[in-house]
């Protein structure tokens, strides 16, 4: 047997409870001076950390990939099958909006309406998920020194993931959809009524303040109103699935299914510019991408 | 010195720990606190100076990697060490059991805390989390715990914090 000797000396006692009382009276007195203090050793100490977390994840990942390729191919064939036929039917559509596209570049050249610009964005890998189960949020590979910062925008191909609220110099803590505590501008894409996305416990999503006289139904589409925070406008965030009107009530809500599964989520982009500027053409090299969400 | 680095290595493991492997193993969604599982052990074990030292750099460094409030962290992690600390001197012997009755306590009292402070969410909301969150993270906790104290009885030899005075 290994000894391990972690004993401290007796009269700890009464400096332990000091200590915690001192904390407490400075956590409570001087919220954002002791805050302000620890956020200032955040950047060496999460450097540090990111090394463990960054190999750790890479080893998980590795295994994760080694399952689904070469374990966990039961129903493959039925899915190839099914993704053929989504992808056929896609194409369909896709053709028919890229129509739909160029006869609105058309008219928009044809009223003098400024181009929308394309935001810039950083791809990062999600290496973790919240340390707390209180909690709806990811853990990405990029942080400060990419140029992440609070209150970007995060999204995937198929729509809205979340918001970064955290980061340190190698990594950022985003806030996802369904979190209780984020709210995101959306817009009811066939009504164009606005409201406030939210999310719920249970995990999923639901739009607030939709007014009274809104004609919204079930399967409506939500995409962001760009008006606040960081997103461009029309990014998917769900589908209405039930819609809840109040007798007395000012406002609707209606219940969302987010259109991107958020537990489920490997690779992101975050938005550095929602708006981006017309004529800029790259972005950093290696690090990020710029193009349609 | 000694001490130091294995407190430190342990703080550092722990967060891939939490991140990135316990979500694999989570039911219903819900996965342990290690963090509050590993400052407790080291409250019982190495006295309350260290668990509350050892509970608010755990606190810290797992905030870094949580959307949650900092002050929270550090309070229930740091007092997670401390009260256990103070708690397993009134007790003789701490067996796996008696150690996961007072995890069961201490996991139900901090996600009590986490849950009431927070800002936006309802009355419904909270109960939901109290009910499918908490509780079910607290037996989570409490099992964890045992397990670790079984593990560390077996393959160590520590002897508790103020034992050998208290017998001597």
């Amino acid at each position: 047997m290994w000894m391990v000797n972690v004993r401290s000396p007796y009269g700890a006692r009464r400096l332990a409870l000091g200590m915690f009382a001192l904390l407490l009276a400075a956590l409570l007195l001087f919220p954002g001076q002791s805050q302000g203090l620890l956020d200032y050793l955040d950047g060496p100490v999460g450097q540090l950390v990111r090394l463990p977390l960054e190999a750790v994840s890479s080893i998980d990942q590795g295994i994760a990939s080694m399952w689904h390729q070469y374990v966990s191919l039961q129903h493959v064939a039925d899915e190839n099958r099914r993704l053929k036929q989504e992808m056929d039917w896609l194409r369909g559509e896709n053709n028919q909006l890229r129509e739909a596209a160029s006869a609105t570049q058309r008219l928009t050249s044809l009223l003098q309406f400024k181009e929308q610009a394309l935001p810039l964005m950083v791809a990062a890998q999600v290496i973790g998920r919240d340390s707390s189960n209180r909690f709806k949020s990811v853990i990405l590979d990029k942080g400060e020194s990419d140029g992440i910062q609070r209150d970007m925008g995060v999204i995937t191909p198929a729509g809205v993931v979340g918001r970064v609220v955290k980061t340190t110099g190698g990594t950022a803590v985003v806030l996802l959809l369904t979190d209780p505590n984020n709210a995101i501008a959306g817009l009811i894409q066939r009504t164009r009524d606005e409201g406030i996305v939210e999310g719920v416990p249970q995990g999923r999503a639901r739009l607030k303040y939709i007014p009274m006289l809104s004609a919204v139904k079930e399967g409506d589409r939500v995409v962001t109103s760009g008006l606040v925070g960081g997103f461009p406008r029309g990014l998917a965030i769900g589908t209405i699935t039930a819609i809840d009107r109040e007798e007395g009530a000012l406002f609707q809500t209606a219940e969302l299914v987010p259109e991107v599964d958020v537990n489920r989520v490997e690779e992101v982009l975050v938005i550095q510019t929602p708006h981006g500027t017309s004529g800029e053409t790259a972005a950093r090299p290696g690090a990020g991408t710029k193009g349609e969400p | 010195m000694k001490k130091f680095l294995l407190y430190a290595g342990l703080v550092l493991l722990l967060v891939p720990l939490q991140t990135t492997l316990l979500p694999h193993v989570a039911i219903w969604d819900i996965k342990p606190d290690l963090g509050l599982v590993v400052a407790a052990l080291v409250g019982v074990l190495a006295g309350e100076l260290d668990g509350l030292l050892v509970g608010l750099a755990i606190g810290w460094i797992l905030n870094l990697y949580s959307a949650g409030d900092l002050w929270l962290n550090l309070v229930t992690t740091g007092g997670a060490g401390l009260f256990a600390g103070l708690l397993a001197k009134q007790v003789a012997e701490i067996t796996p059991t008696i150690l996961a009755v007072g995890l069961l306590a201490l996991s139900l009292a901090a996600g009590l805390v986490a849950v009431f402070s927070m800002k936006h969410a309802t009355i419904a909301d909270t109960w939901w989390m109290v009910q499918f969150v908490v509780v079910p993270q607290a037996c989570f906790d409490a099992l964890m715990g045992a397990v670790l104290l079984w593990v560390v009885e077996q393959r160590f030899a520590v002897p508790r914090f103020g034992m050998l005075d208290r017998y001597s």
